[in-house]
């Protein structure tokens, strides 16, 4: 290589950086416009204010409250006991000890029970017939009937699985007695009357809580629906304010497209930063709920999260053309989005396809994700697939947001 | 009959209105019917089927064998993956692969058959509390049958009938009945109640857009004149198109669920057609409440749509109302939805008499005084300029 034609490349360095240096100085004041813009439009605002800040440590906190107590316990049940027999007694008060029913009532009649049912005082109803202690002692089966409102679903998995342990449990007690009474040994009368025993175990949320179970899905989804609900806003002010005009540099043709999605991007970032701080180290503290991954983790997994769903925020406020729209059009997707991502209906009780098609969203991979690492405290490794997921719709939907904002410039421009 | 004609003419203009703005339509039709066919496909499963579980089974004996095929054989559990220890099967839970992990015991054959007892452990995960509950019911039912085989062949040994030994094994036979949901679908309890919260959505927000882009735009005038500007007919003529639109999607809801999804249906159609209405009625009210207070669309349909989103916790339907403090069961009546909630139950699932509908009804009916209370605020924000064109 001649010595010339190395100083003439220098050269055209030299230049390139010049005028590279300078685009991209105008860019970078472009992209602090376009930042100052967005925060002022958002904190003079109170609607974008309401979605962006508050919506989510509101509902944070009402569902928090709501669900506050985890479990439900003393559903309040009747008993027919038409026998009033010793036996039937036992039953009575080994029902009473059951911790999820109360028998609050004992009714003389079926028809007095469903009339106590109907009046919402009680969600089962037992009926033990009058020979039942005849029929036990004299060595055959007697029929408890159980009745369980299955109208509320969590009511019913609770009424009757105490139900049917204690009834079931209660033969096993008359059962051993009668053993022990002919004779056979204490251990042996243990082991005829349950020779197998079932231990269930509940691994990450021992006591089966219901805000332990649901809430750290819900706020994942919420921090998705509240950035797409307010990016689509502050979208529609863009066109209604002419703000792709009114942020042009002088001596511009027109905005550029990147600096507009970068500027966004930073501004929604830092908000979202104070927010969800707030969240997972206030909150969380508050309500007890399961912190078991580490600070560095969360920040690895969050980072692409919220890209994500900027990035996608972006894309679809493009198509508002007016400040309502978002959410005239996304609100009613929230609890869609909640139950596609496996959180509370069970995976195995959705559609494949569904499921799949779920992923599209990053709320499915966010709140798969993000259970596993929080409420099971799994290591980074093993959320590996929801991450690269997460980094994948990142960069689609950088796409997808670059190609709207640009289209967007084109038919405002023109 | 001022009033009819007036009324009419709001409704003609308001006509006119859905039909050049595709918004309302898309509103008022597609919307709610994709989210039907959302919730419809979403809950077609119904139960969840087959959930991954490992083994761990230290016995490898024929009767260890016998009771696992039992458990693979229940709806919930699908018996997927062996494993040699623990670690193994905790390293799986925490991947997502499977579920939890059965162990039995070394030595699980021998005492059983030497009557000593043993212990079989599951370990289910609680991320989520549905499937870990049937999950877990079908592993201790699968236990509890395999363990009376066992009890029963031991006493038919002993010289017992298998009668008496059945007796003697299980001496309360249950005989249960589930009221009145006799599917146990989750799509049954969820479904009933997602459809209306999508109808009470579009419901408010149609309402909220319909008066608010008036202010917004400043077209209130134009509005009033077609009834001489008298608030009542021409409220009344302007939420008419949507009352029938929505109260006609109230019916195609029905059809979805007592017919397609085949919801069981115990109780009065009638009551149930009615409360439908009434639904749609308290809802718009609450919209003509919301936005008459505060004059600004987008910030009445920020606070409607949050409002909204909201009454499905407090309906209980999940989560228990019972479970919930007294002063969150007092704020759930501030959502239409539970009373309307409470009547459906009472209707399509547990075929209550109708008396017990008529109160719900009642309660229901008072919402629909708000949007009178409101008028003269609605007359004022009409017509004074100073509230429209608020972006």
């Amino acid at each position: 290589m001649s010595a010339q034609t190395q100083a003439g490349g220098y050269r055209r360095k030299v230049l390139e950086e010049i005028i590279m240096g300078g685009r991209f100085k105008i860019k970078w004041k472009e992209l602090l416009r376009v930042m100052r813009s967005e925060y002022s439009h958002i904190f003079r605002d109170g609607g974008v204010i309401l979605i962006l800040v508050f919506a989510m440590l509101i509902y944070a906190t009402i569902y928090s409250l709501a669900y506050k107590n985890e479990v439900l316990r003393d559903i309040p049940i009747v008993i027919v006991d038409n026998g009033n027999t010793s036996l039937s007694r036992q039953l009575v008060s080994a029902l009473n000890a059951a911790p999820n029913i109360n028998v609050k009532y004992q009714a003389a009649s079926m028809e007095q029970a469903r009339e106590l049912f109907f009046d919402r005082k009680v969600y089962a109803i037992v009926y033990i017939p009058s020979d039942a202690e005849s029929r036990v002692l004299g060595g055959r089966q007697a029929t408890v009937g159980v009745y369980v409102d299955a109208s509320y679903f969590l009511m019913y998995r609770q009424a009757y699985s105490d139900i049917a342990t204690i009834v079931v449990g209660s033969g096993a007690l008359v059962n051993y007695q009668k053993l022990l009474a002919s004779g056979v040994t204490v251990p042996q009368a243990q082991t005829m009357v349950q020779p197998v025993v079932f231990r269930a175990r509940n691994l990450f949320n021992p006591y089966l809580g219901y805000a332990t179970f649901l809430m750290p899905a819900i706020i994942i989804v919420i921090i998705q629906q509240t950035l797409l609900v307010g990016i689509g806003m502050i979208g529609g002010t863009w066109r209604e304010y002419g703000l792709y005009k009114k942020l042009i540099t002088p001596g511009e043709k027109r905005l550029s497209t990147v600096p507009i999605v970068l500027g966004k991007t930073a501004v929604y970032l830092s908000i979202y930063a104070v927010t969800t701080t707030y969240i997972l180290g206030v909150h969380y503290q508050i309500f007890h709920y399961p912190m078991h991954a580490s600070l560095l983790s969360i920040l690895a997994f969050m980072v692409p999260y919220f890209l994500s769903c900027i990035f996608l925020g972006i894309t679809i406020s493009t198509f508002f053309r007016y400040r309502e729209n978002s959410v005239m059009y996304l609100l009613w997707t929230s609890i869609p989005l909640l139950l596609i991502s496996g959180a509370s209906v069970p995976r195995e009780a959705i559609p494949a396809w569904l499921y799949n098609f779920g992923k599209l969203f990053p709320s499915s991979s966010g709140v798969e994700g993000f259970l596993r690492l929080q409420t099971m405290g799994a290591p980074l490794g093993d959320i590996m697939p929801q991450i690269t997921t997460l980094w994948i719709l990142t960069a689609v939907y950088f796409g997808t947001a670059c190609w709207g904002i640009r289209r967007v410039i084109k038919v405002v421009g023109d | 009959m001022g009033f009819i004609r007036n009324t009419l003419n709001a409704f003609n203009r308001e006509v006119g209105r859905i039909m050049r703005y595709p918004a309302y339509p898309v509103l008022m039709f597609i919307l709610p019917v994709v989210s039907f066919l959302f919730f419809g496909t979403i809950f077609s499963i119904g139960v969840p089927r087959d959930i991954p579980v490992a083994v761990l089974d230290n016995d490898k004996s024929p009767l260890s064998r016998k009771l696992l095929t039992m458990m693979d054989a229940t709806p919930a559990a699908m018996l997927a993956y062996e494993v040699t220890d623990m670690a193994e099967g905790e390293d799986m839970i925490g991947k997502g692969i499977v579920m939890g992990v059965v162990e039995i015991p070394k030595g699980f054959e021998k005492d059983v058959y030497s009557f000593r007892p043993t212990t079989v452990s599951a370990y289910v995960s609680g991320l989520n509390v549905t499937a870990n509950g049937m999950l877990t019911k079908d592993l201790q039912l699968a236990t509890t049958t395999f363990m009376t085989g066992i009890q029963i062949q031991q006493l038919m040994s002993q010289g017992l009938t298998e009668d008496q030994a059945l007796a003697q094994a299980m001496p309360f036979n249950l005989d249960s009945h589930v009221l009145f949901n006799p599917y146990i679908n989750y799509g049954y309890y969820l479904l009933p109640s997602f459809l209306p919260l999508m109808l009470m959505i579009f419901t408010l927000i149609l309402t909220i857009f319909s008066i608010g882009t008036e202010l917004k735009n400043a077209t209130t005038e134009q509005w009033l004149a077609t009834t001489g500007g008298r608030i009542l007919p021409a409220l009344t003529g302007k939420l008419l198109p949507y009352t029938l639109a929505m109260f006609l999607m109230t019916l195609f809801m029905n059809t979805i669920m007592y017919k397609w999804i085949e919801v069981p249906l115990n109780g009065s159609v009638l009551v149930l057609i009615i409360a439908g209405f009434m639904f749609i009625l308290a809802y718009q009210s609450i919209g003509v409440l919301i936005i008459s207070v505060l004059s600004n669309l987008r910030q009445a349909l920020s606070i409607g749509g949050g409002y909204s989103v909201l009454a499905f916790t407090f309906s209980g339907l999940t989560f228990p109302l019972m479970a919930m403090d007294t002063w969150l069961q007092v704020i759930s009546y501030i959502f239409p939805f539970t009373l309307y909630t409470e009547v459906f139950v009472d209707q399509a699932i547990r075929g209550a008499p109708v008396i017990y509908s008529v109160q719900h009804l009642g309660w229901l009916s008072l919402y629909i005084i708000l949007p009178l209370l409101c008028l003269p605020r609605l007359r004022q924000v009409a017509t004074e300029e100073r509230f429209w064109r608020k972006l």
